[in-house]
Parts: structure tokens; C-alpha cells; sequence
């Protein structure tokens, strides 16, 4: 779960012993702070207010956490390469308007949906593909720094998306859609964490145990040393932010099939709380520091704050202020175990 | 230059060429603002109307005043994000202490109006000092500081006045700084001048505008010339907030109450764009106010022009995406060139 134990299983020896000097340096103590700051704070709630314990409302916080952490995966891809994406919250909006607008174009005209759900799984990618290229190209190729790309392209997808829905909800998703991407569920579990889950697992295989994820690491602790050795930077910081959009717009999808309707504002304060969960986590904006399990874990603790503020009737307003404090505070301690080494 | 020369290639190629020269010296950004006054003169008869050019204008100095610290921060290597909430914040705290004291003295108005504006201007100082004291002594990233300051300065507008307008400011405030004229043009306008002139001076002639450089080019060389870096640092991120809660204070006297739904985040994204329009790097170490200023003038004709010219308000971000992208992938790619020849 640790940071630490994802940065360290490359072969070589080099890497190897780096990996050791970071465990070292960095102690348990640090690494079992916010998992144990969760436990605290959903303890600390559960006094306050005794509806936060709940089988019910555990199993809400769980299907809450894993569209965050979808979307704080996709950031942490980004951001492990020293770039970030802004322009993740409005491309969700954008996926989800397309997709509705493909189901309902298609409409009644098959029987169980399945077309409609195909084309709107087919709109909502091809759209979230287009985005990332366009952001990796511009930052990878142009040479156009993350911010200023991922602006750009942020302000281009609330442009389409309130365009296209001509700012509207888009109605017409059918029951299929709900059906695979919300109501249904494996094993008792509700299908929004088993999606979740299954792309947590490929996702942390692929950043550990493959040449590409190995690469992106290599590329934010060093991308000159990264040229050097031959790997091909810039298109594989292209495939981060394909990636990384991909992963946004399958979130999209299953906050679309729980909303029943394409939403142009869905996306709204993503970025920002995607970009938060990902350093609460411990991923190092300076690049090369994460994992999964950082992701998940910013975005369960993020997930489990504004649960239990919403249960124990602390203002809306406040919550902001606390979200801004725990997004300085988690930077601060980043920079303390960094320090630490 | 002396390898276009030689370059072999037909008539088209060549006249090419000499536009792409062209717009490498001059900048892109005056052919772009001469090609949007033009067009939009030719097309729409209200464009340059008197009351229109005076819109264009405070609007305009608004955005100048905001840009201006986004750029001191940006070529000190950082980064603010908080300067739309500040003036949200310095609206509210402004028109919430002028009223307060107004009834409280209750003689004449000119302390009251200068009890607000000093509160209005010391809160976004706190703001500012706050954010710099993060980055200087804790040295975390700019970008997320701000981040989380934005979320909790926005929070507290918010929270002050239940979203809900304050009135109850002397009449003479909104009449003496919001709606005064001098030569026909509003205050705002001198104001934005004024800060603009004085902003160049600092850069050019003081020992702060060239520590600013020098923090940017090179943060080490900096140290090691003897610069107090931290001092500096901070100073940008004070000055920074200082305008964001001058605008506030004077957009409060334009509306003629406090108004935490002011600046916000469409404010902040625009000042990083004037700034990168305006050629500041956010490398750090480049970039000249008066420049930035000139952006601020031309984003907000564009903003103006697709108004007049019916273009649809969705489709204005779209605009600005790409007009952003391009200016910043020119910016980038006439300084490969230049380090090439």
C-alpha cells in the first residue's frame, strides 16, 4: 500500500538499493499516518453522530470512494510524470453529455439497450481519447507546460460540453445503462467498487510490474536521465494522459448511470479533489512518488471527511475551509517525509 | 536567422516563412489584437462606441491589476490560485466593515470608507502572507498552497455572509471610487495605470523586481548570490494578494455592495492566462507587467468582440483554450529556435 513499496520492486540492482534507502529512511510511522488518521477520524464521527457507523452508510462511503478514486488514479498517472490534468473535471462533464447523447439519439430503436449503451461506452472514450492526446501532444511534443495545456484544454471541454447538451441535462439514458454501470452488483458488492477494484488492480500491476509504468516513473524522478536511457519520453507521457482521460471518462460513465442523465456541470469541482486526493494520498507533485494504493487511500480519507461532516450537519461553507486546510496539510507532510529521507 | 535564408523552398513556403517570422518578432500578441479590433470594427457598428471602449477598458483594468501580482508570483518560480477567492473575500470583509463602522461612528464617511478599505486590503494581505509564509518557510508547492487556499478563502466569503450581498456602505464610497470620473474615464482605469507604471518601475529599477528575476531564473544562483530568497518569495504572494483585494474592493464600489460570488475562479484562470499571454514563462525568471497588462486589455476585447458578434457564451471558453495553447506552443517554440541558432 505504501508509496515506498510501489517505487521499489523494479530488477535492477541500482534501483533496488534506492528502493531500500527510501524504507528506511521513511519508517512505518509515517507510512501508516493517514491510514491511521482514517481509523481515527471515522471512529471520532462515529461518536459524534451514530448513523456514520452503519453497514448502510459504510457501503455508501465505499461506492462514494471509488469514483474519487477513479478519478484520483487517473490524476496520479499524470502527476507521477511532474504534470497534472485540469482539464479532468470537464471532461467528465463532456463524457457524460456525449454518452447520454448517444443513448438517447439511438433511443428506443433497440429493444435492451445494448446498442445504446455500446454506443454510448464508444462516444464517451473516443471523446475522453481525443482530450488526453490533445493534452500529451500539446505538453509532450509542443513542449507546453501541464498547466497551461490542461487549462487550455479544460476551458475547450466545458466549451463542448455545454455546447453539445446546450446546457441541459441530456435525459434518455436507458435502464440498461444503469443497470451495468449502477444498480448492479457482484457478490453482494455494488458494481461501482467492483469496477473500481479491478481497475486499481491492473492499473498498480501495470505502474509495477511493466516497462510503461516503470518508464513513467523513471521519466518524473528524472526525465533527462529517462532521454538518456533510451526510453522514449515523449510518447509515452502522450499514453500517460490518454490514460489518464480514459480512466476519467470511465468514471464518467458510472456517475452518468447513477445520475440517469448526461450532466454538463457533472464534472465541476473534479479536477481540483482529484488533484487533492492524489496528494493527500501521498503522491509527489514533484513527480515520481505514488501509487494506487496513495490514490485510494487520499481518496477514501477525502471521502470519508465530507461524509461525516454531511452527517454531523457541519455547514457546507465550512467544509471548504476544512478541504483547503487538509489540502495544505497534506503537501506539508509530503514535504516532512521528503525532508525526512 | 541565417539558416532560414538558405532554406530552399517555392514562393508559398517563403511568404510562410516570412509571416511565421513576422509573428515571432512583433509577437503574436498584437497581430492577434490588431486582427480582432479590425474584424470585430468592421463587423459590429457598437464596438467602437464610446460607452463600449469605456466597458472594454475598466473591465480591462480589473483583470491588469489581478494579472500583475499572478505575474510577480509566476516569475518568482510560484504560482497563485487563491487571487479569484481573495477577491471575493476582500468584497465581503470591505463592505461588512464599512458597514459595521458606519453605524457604529456614524460621523462622517471618510473613516468609515478608509476603516473598509483597510480591512478589504488586509485581508487579502493575510491571504497573501499566508500563502507566501507556506511556500518560503515550508517549502511546498505554490500550486497546491494556493489550491487550498482558494477552497478555504472562498469558504470563509462564503460562510461571513450566507451567500447572501452585504449593503449598508456609505453612499459616498460607491460614488467616490465606483462611479467617479475623471476626464471621462472611470477611477478604475487611472488606478490600473497607475499600479501597472509603478509594477514596471519595481521590476526594472528596485532591488525586489531584480531579486524577483533572479529567484526565477535560478533559484540556487539566486541563494548563492546572497539573495534572501524566503523574503522575496513571500513578498510576491503578499503583493499578489494586495491587488486581488484591490480589485475586490474596487469591484465592490462598482456593485455597490459585498458579494461573495465575486472573482472566483473564471477571475483566477483568466489572470494566469494574461500572464502567459503576456510571455511570462512559468519556468520563472521572465515576463514584464506592462506586457501582461497589454494581454488583459486583449482577452478582455476578445471576451467583448464574441459578445458583439452573437458568438454563443458556451463556445467562448473554447476561444480562450485555444488562443492560450497556441500563444504558450509559439512562446515555446521561437525559444527552441533561438537556442538552436
Amino acid at each position: 500500500m505504501s508509496d515506498a513499496d510501489l517505487a521499489a520492486p523494479a530488477k535492477p540492482a541500482a534501483i533496488d538499493a534506492r528502493g531500500s534507502r527510501i524504507l528506511q529512511g521513511t519508517g512505518w510511522a509515517r507510512q501508516l499516518a493517514l491510514p491511521i488518521a482514517l481509523v481515527l477520524l471515522l471512529a471520532g464521527f462515529g461518536l459524534a453522530d451514530d448513523r456514520v457507523l452503519t453497514t448502510y452508510n459504510l457501503l455508501n462511503i465505499a461506492q462514494q470512494t471509488s469514483y474519487l478514486a477513479l478519478f484520483a488514479m487517473a490524476q496520479m498517472v499524470v502527476i507521477l510524470t511532474r504534470g497534472f490534468d485540469l482539464s479532468l473535471g470537464p471532461t467528465v462533464s463532456m463524457v457524460s453529455v456525449a454518452a447520454a447523447l448517444a443513448m438517447a439519439g439511438i433511443g428506443g430503436a433497440d429493444a435492451n439497450g445494448i446498442v445504446a449503451v455500446l454506443a454510448a461506452i464508444a462516444a464517451g472514450f473516443a471523446l475522453a481519447a481525443a482530450c488526453g492526446l490533445f493534452n500529451g501532444v500539446v505538453v509532450s511534443i509542443l513542449g507546453v507546460s501541464p498547466l497551461v495545456a490542461t487549462l487550455g484544454s479544460m476551458n475547450i471541454a466545458i466549451g463542448v460540453a455545454t455546447t453539445i447538451s446546450d446546457g441541459r441535462p441530456v435525459q434518455g439514458v436507458p435502464a440498461a445503462f444503469a443497470d451495468l454501470f449502477y444498480r448492479g452488483s457482484i457478490l453482494g458488492l455494488p458494481i461501482a467498487i467492483v469496477i473500481a477494484i479491478l481497475v486499481g488492480g491492473v492499473l498498480a500491476f501495470v505502474l509495477s510490474r511493466t516497462v510503461f509504468g516503470r518508464s513513467l516513473y523513471i521519466i518524473g524522478t528524472n526525465p533527462q536521465a529517462a532521454a538518456v536511457a533510451g526510453i522514449p519520453v515523449k510518447r509515452l507521457l502522450v499514453y500517460a494522459y490518454v490514460l489518464c482521460s480514459a480512466l476519467a471518462a470511465l468514471g464518467a460513465l458510472m456517475m452518468t448511470a447513477r445520475t440517469g442523465s448526461g450532466e454538463p456541470n457533472l464534472g465541476g469541482t473534479l479536477s481540483l479533489q482529484s488533484i487533492a486526493a492524489a496528494v493527500v494520498g501521498g503522491t509527489s507533485l514533484a513527480g515520481g512518488r505514488g501509487g494506487v494504493g496513495s490514490a485510494a487511500l487520499g481518496a477514501l480519507f477525502i471521502t470519508i471527511l465530507s461524509n461525516g461532516m454531511n452527517l454531523t450537519r457541519i455547514d457546507g461553507y465550512v467544509q471548504m475551509i476544512v478541504l483547503g486546510a487538509i489540502v495544505i496539510l497534506g503537501v506539508v507532510l509530503d514535504r516532512l517525509r521528503l525532508d525526512g529521507r | 536567422m541565417s539558416t532560414t535564408a538558405t532554406l530552399p523552398g517555392g514562393p508559398g513556403r517563403q511568404s510562410g516563412q516570412d509571416i511565421l517570422n513576422l509573428v515571432l518578432t512583433v509577437g503574436l500578441l498584437p497581430v492577434l489584437m490588431a486582427i480582432v479590433i479590425i474584424g470585430t470594427s468592421l463587423m459590429s457598428p457598437y464596438f467602437l462606441g464610446w460607452m463600449n471602449v469605456v466597458n472594454i477598458l475598466r473591465m480591462a483594468s480589473f483583470l491588469a491589476i489581478i494579472a500583475c501580482g499572478q505575474a510577480m508570483v509566476i516569475i518568482a518560480g510560484g504560482f497563485d490560485l487563491s487571487v479569484g477567492a481573495v477577491v471575493a473575500l476582500a468584497s465581503v470583509v470591505t463592505a461588512k466593515a464599512m458597514a459595521a463602522a458606519a453605524s457604529a461612528i456614524g460621523g462622517p464617511d471618510i473613516l468609515a470608507i478608509v476603516i473598509g478599505i483597510a480591512a478589504g486590503l488586509g485581508s487579502g494581505l493575510a491571504v497573501g502572507l499566508f500563502n507566501g509564509l507556506c511556500v518560503a518557510r515550508l517549502k511546498v508547492s505554490g500550486f497546491v498552497v494556493t489550491l487550498g487556499t482558494m477552497s478555504a478563502t472562498a469558504g470563509i466569503g462564503l460562510l461571513l455572509t450566507n451567500g447572501i450581498p452585504v449593503y449598508g456602505m456609505p453612499k459616498g464610497f460607491v460614488q467616490a471610487i465606483g462611479r467617479s470620473q475623471i476626464l471621462g474615464f472611470p477611477l478604475a482605469i487611472y488606478i490600473a495605470l497607475a499600479v501597472v507604471l509603478a509594477m514596471a518601475f519595481v521590476q526594472r529599477r528596485t532591488l525586489f523586481g531584480r531579486y524577483v528575476y533572479a529567484i526565477g531564473g535560478n533559484q540556487e544562483a539566486a541563494v548563492v548570490s546572497g539573495v534572501s530568497i524566503r523574503r522575496h518569495l513571500v513578498g510576491t504572494y503578499v503583493l499578489s494578494g494586495g491587488l486581488a483585494a484591490t480589485v475586490g474592493i474596487l469591484l465592490t464600489a462598482l456593485v455597490g455592495s459585498g458579494q461573495a460570488s465575486l472573482g472566483g475562479d473564471a477571475m483566477m484562470l483568466q489572470s494566469i492566462a494574461a500572464a502567459v499571454i503576456g510571455g511570462v514563462s512559468l519556468r520563472g525568471g521572465i515576463g514584464r507587467v506592462e506586457v501582461v497588462a497589454v494581454a488583459a486589455l486583449f482577452l478582455t476585447i476578445l471576451g467583448n468582440a464574441l459578445n458583439l458578434l452573437h458568438i454563443d457564451s458556451r463556445l467562448q471558453p473554447i476561444f480562450l483554450g485555444l488562443i492560450m495553447v497556441l500563444a504558450v506552443a509559439l512562446d515555446e517554440f521561437s525559444r527552441r529556435r533561438m537556442s538552436r541558432v
